[in-house]
């Protein structure tokens, strides 16, 4: 392994566990309301939450990569304000792994807040506790184990991401290219030995999340 | 109802085997830059002889890998030499059917609302130019010649860190008309398909490494006869005609 | 302390809940058969529930008006709620279950410091375990006192001994009184068995009608008569043999079923239904009961008749109409009535709620 293949490797690890640490508040929240909460069109929600990991992942890049564009809604604003740049940077890295694990991430820790007795929540109010109070006090605590599960396996997700991220960020050598970027261009070249070690690397680090985000999830024992 | 289904997949795979037996077809694997205008020859192409051209277009050093992987082309028409001598070292090509007809000249395109001016290469080193769209210098065609000339001006190492390097040169077209970089270096060809992209600097004959397309005959093509046939008209004045139109100059 | 819920309209499975009634005392029992929505209530009161109407007053302070559209959020209203299921948080020792209502400052009243309470409720042993190592009291304690930490103005309680075997519902209700008495607190308690109602609640002895405050339910002849208890003496069990107790009610003797708990003081409970007529006195029975009596009264109820007697004390029997008729019942006669020793329910009092 070269030092080249070594940044490649910890560029993924960090930009896929920055995007695990991103998606958290937004995708938690989320994930409270559609287990604890009731309102017109949240199966529209359900379905917006569920379409990364159904549509083909080179179509949610697309869709981002129009939205967050120099001319996009969201891309324009942010370079003619902020003077900042998405398309073809870590930060496309960031926002193409976040958009493609949420999901996971949402789906768990719904199931897990849903699995919180609710009685337990409202006997915390009767005691005084405001919401978030119960939420961070009560009902996350209960729901950790599912919660962790459901980071591991957001991880797992944004460290082999592919199809979006090469729609959004390119494969910038030593910028942009992630383990699975370099995999891709590396059997392009020809080259199969380096693209065989950064395939080891990333099925070590691929096994190792799911099996931490399969311990987490696993159903605890009826006490 | 099961059986009513089958029964008509049946019949339209007989009926899709039967055309096949009366026309044959050719699958041409070539490079990105040639999609429009190889299409337009092999339509005319069809028509005269009524056999079918099949493509598959993409960066040249791609299209090699595949037919290096067993793919299934009858013509492999390559934006570079490389590509070529690294199927013909493999064997994988008809050497005695290499030729080199077509070539090209590299321009620097801009977004067509840019302001930017390039008046020579060393522009490219400005601070107003952040980031330039190549296809991947490491080996598509586009990308390599890009690099090659810079190397030349002794610019390579200041332009390098801007690079966006993207699959084929197509995509480095589609980086510029999006607005997403401020400059990229594509084939004048290309230049010429995208209405969002205008022409900032053309890159003098003189500068630039001599821009050669190869094409042959696949060794293991299944349709040798129709596909030597293609590429005689290939090499024919019609399509050199259509080839011109588009943009690319004839070496002969 | 003053709890008033009127208007009080709650769609439910198969019915409607409706309540409009004015609580005052100190110990409050709510009665009704399993399903008549009495948790409904009780999470309404505490805010857990929204009702399509309902007008609640603790105090004074208006907790939940739904025709101005004012509700206080629960966790403002300073009411302390001990569920049938307990709710005692699984991730949390005995010890962070307690303080957890416990207001930050420390607290303004010494009765209510966390070392007070355990002693009073005697969970001291307790404090440092799990919550999945203690048992079904040990568990009841300690909601109890999670609860009363928070300094709630009103205490609700849903089946408080529901879930409790008789030695252990024996053993609680001290307790209970102990909350009631050491640190003032209103309770509200809800249960299905009329005799739990009976034995949590503060009564001032009543002759005629329901003890415990009832829901208003559509059919509201047969709650009043599942509920009330047509004669309720307060009485001294002399002696227990043989399963059995001799109780002294006003100085008449009684024989019943030895109850549960080892308390003297009881109220001694006869339905109507269960005491039977006859004038002969002499006849052999199986009722261990024989009072002679006089007819103090007569009142009609369709096809019943309330019979309102002097057995020494005041003793009152339904029975039909036709009966009456035809043992001839005339008011100022002298009569016998007859008691099984199991019609005759002993509910502690006194020293006990």
């Amino acid at each position: 392994m070269t030092a080249e293949e070594w940044q490649i490797v910890w560029f993924t690890a960090w930009v896929s566990a920055l995007s695990t640490v991103t998606i958290l508040p937004f995708g938690l929240a989320l994930a409270w309301a559609l287990a604890r909460r009731d309102w017109p069109g949240k199966s529209i929600v359900e379905t917006f939450v569920t379409l990364p990991l159904v549509l083909p992942p080179v179509a949610t890049g697309l869709i981002l990569l129009k939205l967050f564009g120099r001319r996009g809604a969201i891309g324009g604003f942010l370079h003619d304000q902020l003077k900042l740049d998405v398309i073809f940077t870590w930060r496309a890295v960031l926002l193409a792994l976040s958009v493609m694990s949420m999901p996971l991430l949402v789906r768990a820790a719904r199931v897990a807040f849903e699995e919180v007795n609710p009685r337990l929540e409202q006997i915390a109010q009767t005691l005084g506790a405001g919401g978030w109070r119960v939420f961070f006090t009560i009902t996350l605590p209960l729901a950790a184990r599912g919660v962790i599960g459901g980071m591991l396996l957001a991880f797992a997700r944004a460290l082999g991401e592919f199809g979006a991220t090469i729609m959004v960020a390119g494969n910038i050598p030593g910028k942009t290219s992630t383990l699975s970027l370099a995999i891709f261009e590396n059997v392009q070249l020809g080259d199969d030995p380096r693209a065989f070690r950064l395939l080891g690397v990333s099925v070590l680090l691929a096994f190792t999340a799911v099996w931490g985000s399969e311990f987490f999830l696993r159903r605890k024992k009826a006490t | 109802m099961n059986f009513r289904l089958i029964k008509i997949l049946f019949v339209g795979a007989a009926l899709i085997a039967n055309a096949s037996l009366h026309a044959a077809e050719v699958t041409v694997f070539a490079a990105a830059s040639l999609t429009d205008s190889l299409k337009e020859v092999a339509a005319a192409y069809e028509k005269e002889s009524g056999d079918k051209i099949v493509f598959n277009f993409a960066a040249s050093s791609t299209l090699a890998r595949q037919i290096e992987a067993g793919g299934p082309a009858d013509i492999f028409f390559s934006a570079d030499e490389a590509q070529m001598d690294r199927l013909e070292k493999k064997g994988l090509i008809d050497p005695a059917t290499r030729k080199s007809r077509l070539g090209n000249s590299l321009v620097v395109v801009v977004p067509s609302d840019s302001t930017l001016q390039i008046k020579s290469a060393s522009d490219l080193t400005n601070a107003s130019v952040k980031q330039i769209a190549l296809a991947d210098p490491k080996g598509v065609p586009a990308g390599v010649y890009a690099k090659g000339w810079l190397t030349r001006q002794q610019l390579w190492p200041a332009v390098e860190p801007k690079i966006v390097p993207t699959e084929n040169v197509r995509a480095a077209l589609a980086a510029v008309a999006s607005g997403n970089v401020e400059l990229g270096v594509v084939y004048k060809t290309d230049a010429a398909i995208s209405k969002n992209v205008k022409i900032a600097y053309a890159v003098p004959r003189a500068d630039s490494p001599d821009i050669s397309y190869p094409m042959a005959l696949v060794k293991d093509s299944k349709q040798p006869a129709a596909a030597g046939k293609f590429l005689s008209y290939l090499s024919s004045e019609e399509a050199g005609q259509v080839f011109t139109r588009f943009g690319f100059l004839l070496r002969e | 302390m003053s709890l008033l819920l009127k208007n009080i309209s709650l769609p439910l499975a198969d019915f409607a809940l409706e309540v409009d009634v004015e609580m005052h005392r100190q110990v409050t029992a709510v009665f009704g058969p399993s399903g008549a929505g009495k948790t409904s209530l009780l999470d309404l009161i505490a805010g857990l529930r929204t009702a399509r109407s309902a007008f609640i007053q603790l105090d004074g302070h208006t907790l939940t008006d739904t025709v101005k559209k004012t509700s206080v959020p629960t966790h403002q209203r300073g009411i302390g709620y001990v569920p049938q299921d307990l709710a005692l948080f699984p991730h949390l020792s005995v010890r962070w279950n307690l303080l957890y209502g416990c207001k930050p400052g420390g607290v303004k009243d010494p009765s209510f410091s966390l070392d007070h309470v355990a002693e009073v409720l005697e969970i001291q042993p307790l404090i440092s375990r799990g919550v999945t190592e203690l048992s079904g009291g040990e568990k009841q304690r300690v909601a109890l006192a999670r609860a009363l930490l928070a300094s709630p103005r009103l205490l609700l309680l849903d089946e408080p001994l529901a879930n409790l075997d008789a030695p252990l519902k024996a053993k609680i209700i001290p307790y209970l009184a102990r909350v009631r008495d050491e640190f003032r607190v209103p309770m509200l308690c809800v249960t299905h068995d009329r005799f739990e109602a009976l034995a949590l609640v503060d009564v001032k002895v009543r002759q005629t009608g329901p003890v415990s405050e009832v829901f208003t339910r559509p059919a509201s002849a047969e709650v009043a008569r599942l509920v009330a208890v047509e004669t309720l003496q307060p009485g001294t069990i002399m002696s227990v043999n043989d399963g059995l107790a001799t109780v002294s009610v006003n100085g008449i003797t009684l024989t019943a079923l030895a109850p549960a708990t080892a308390s003297r003081e009881v109220f001694v409970c006869i339905r109507g239904e269960d005491v039977v007529l006859q004038h002969d006195p002499a006849t052999p029975s199986s009722a261990r009961n024989r009072l002679p009596a006089r007819i103090v009264s007569l009142h009609p109820e369709g096809a019943l008749v309330r019979v309102e007697l002097d057995a020494g004390f005041p003793l009152f029997a339904l029975v039909t109409r036709a009966a009456g008729a035809e043992l001839t019942l005339r008011e100022g006669e002298a009569i016998t009535a007859l008691l099984k020793a199991p019609s005759i329910h002993l509910v502690p009092r006194g020293n006990c709620c």
